[in-house]
């Protein structure tokens, strides 16, 4: 999958909080209809990452190029450059009906039709949502949440979606449906996926290339297969001791 | 019962106007988690800019309202871009929200008292004559001030609830960063935001001008509006409205029946009251939910 312009492209990006230090020189790209994974434990900055490229979180020094641009450095303008993000502990609106949460997902859009037939599109991936269409979404369970989240982020048509640990506080049957819908949307719809995980293994198998993130820093890369048989990985992130 | 039922008109009609208000409060208050306590100079202030239009402009009762809805907007919003803007862009604690909200509201109020004199003026309009059904005599101005204030809850209800604006204004009362995600401008809302807030200020201003009078302390009613939303549950539209209509209502009656002398020191008791029974008021339910 090597590409000559990656449709994401991050070089020596430095981001602080405050005086801590929490990413230290990343370089990081995401080629056009990859599925990328950047794994690392609890705290290793994974998800100041995925708030950064969105500008949520401001940066202090590096570059974030997508589609050959520099990024917005307001966090409402991202969502039309085609990117966006599952945050992390899904974050959809509890008071508001699945519906609700879909139409916000889709705000950037006008064309009233359009965003109907992504509406369409997001029941067929996901019957549960349809069912429960006028519920509202604080009260859904954990796993139709996340079916929300990842709806309502796929209500804007974006080229590249981005996932906060999507695994996060799901049971294991629910986790193994969500990453085969996170390929299809990769395989059928040709959506480009950059992937943020501790659950390394199910990332892993999934992904097209990985990045093993370290306390800031970028300490391994390679496709998903390479790290899946790293003796390093495998002792670290994986849980395997041989 | 002839006096129950023009009291229960007038409570109603008084209870509309303090709704206006209390929604108001429950707007800024939701999305931006700080008390707009300049509220009531925007009510003066719209009061007025009606009051001018009509007794030096000559102009007619539709057009001064239209003229203060539109500067009451323009107040509101250059509040909140000139004064809470700047704050949240460098996101300073809610205290320093309200006490910026408590400057711009001294001046405001200070200013129309420099222009105005603080004295108590009678709004220029002509009374109109009571309806009488039976023996019971049901005041017009009420029928009118109530039925508009409903009209304006009614509109500012389907732009909430059925446009895409209102979603987004919803969507950032509940998470405002997640809703930038969605590519909500947050500041877009805020001008959503503090132009609801000056129609519902200038409308309120009005009615309670022509009810009572016009100076420029009056805005202190709206301290009524904020007993009415915590009665109801604070931060929550309906609530506030029930809150505002219970207490309207109950002054209407405790003036009527007992002194109007006491109508004050009942909305305190009762306030005090229903918080010892329903510490979240009325309708108070989960504090995430709020529009
Ligand atoms: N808002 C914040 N203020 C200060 N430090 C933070 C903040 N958010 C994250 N951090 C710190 O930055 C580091 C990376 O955090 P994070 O990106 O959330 O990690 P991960 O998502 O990989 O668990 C951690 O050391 C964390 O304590
Ligand atoms: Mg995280």
């Amino acid at each position: 999958m090597a590409e000559t312009t990656p449709m994401l492209d991050i070089k020596d990006l430095v981001v602080h909080y405050g005086g801590i230090c929490a990413l230290n020189g990343v370089n990081l790209h995401v080629g056009q209809g990859e599925i990328v994974a950047v794994i690392g434990a609890n705290g290793a900055g994974k998800s100041t990452l995925m708030k950064t490229i969105v500008a949520v979180k401001s940066y202090t020094s590096g570059t974030i190029m997508y589609k050959g641009m520099p990024l917005p450095k307001e966090s409402y303008k991202v969502v039309s450059t085609g990117i966006t993000l599952v945050p992390e502990g899904r974050r959809i609106f509890a008071p508001l009906t699945v519906r609700e949460n879909l139409l916000a997902g889709a705000y950037t859009r006008w064309d009233r039709q359009h965003i109907n037939q992504t509406m369409e599109e997001v029941f067929a991936l996901f019957p549960r949502l349809k069912e429960r269409i006028n519920q509202r979404g604080g009260t859904l369970s954990g796993g139709e949440q996340q079916m929300l989240a990842v709806g309502r982020a796929l209500m804007a048509k974006p080229d590249l979606l981005m996932l906060d640990e999507p695994s996060l506080g799901l049971a294991p049957i629910v986790i193994d449906m969500m990453f085969e819908t996170i390929t299809r949307l990769n395989r059928e719809m040709g959506l480009t996926i950059l992937l943020v995980e501790q659950n390394a293994s199910i990332a892993l198998e999934l992904c097209h290339r990985a990045y093993v993130l370290k306390t800031g820093e970028i300490s391994m890369e390679g496709t998903g297969k390479e790290l899946l048989e790293d003796p390093r990985v495998q002792a670290s992130y994986l849980g395997i001791t041989s | 019962m002839e006096l129950f039922i023009q009291q229960l008109v007038s409570g109603i009609s008084i209870g509309a106007i303090y709704s206006l208000l209390a929604v108001g409060y429950a707007l800024v208050y939701s999305v931006y988690n700080f008390t707009n306590w300049a509220f009531d100079a925007f009510m003066a202030f719209g009061a007025f800019i009606a009051f001018t239009s009509i007794s030096s402009l000559f102009l007619p009762f539709w057009a001064a309202g239209a003229i203060s809805i539109v500067l009451t907007i323009i107040l509101a919003v250059s509040a909140e871009k000139l004064a809470y803007s700047p704050l949240r862009a460098r996101k300073a604690p809610r205290l320093f929200m309200m006490i910026s909200a408590m400057g711009v509201n001294l001046a405001i109020v200070n200013i129309i008292n420099l222009i105005y004199g603080g004295t108590f003026r009678k709004f220029p309009v002509d009374a109109l004559q009571p309806i009488f059904i039976g023996n019971v005599s049901i005041g017009r101005t009420d029928l009118v001030a109530g039925g508009i204030s409903f009209v304006v809850l009614a509109l500012l209800w389907a732009f909430l609830y059925r446009t895409r604006w209102g979603l987004g204004v919803r969507a950032s009362s509940i998470d405002i960063l997640t809703a930038s995600l969605m590519g909500i401008n947050n500041n877009g809302v805020a001008i959503v935001v503090f132009t609801l807030t000056g129609i519902l200020s200038s409308v309120a201003g009005i009615f309670y001008g022509i009810k009572y009078a016009v100076y420029p302390m009056m805005g202190m009613v709206t301290i009524k509006a904020m007993i009415a939303s915590i009665v109801g549950g604070l931060g929550s539209l309906p609530a506030a409205i029930v809150g505002s209509m219970i207490l309207g209502i109950l002054e209407t009656m405790v003036s009527g029946y007992i002194s109007s002398t006491y109508r004050d020191l009942f909305s305190f008791l009762f306030l005090i009251v229903i918080l010892l029974f329903f510490p979240n008021g009325l309708m108070g339910k989960s504090v995430e939910e709020k529009l």
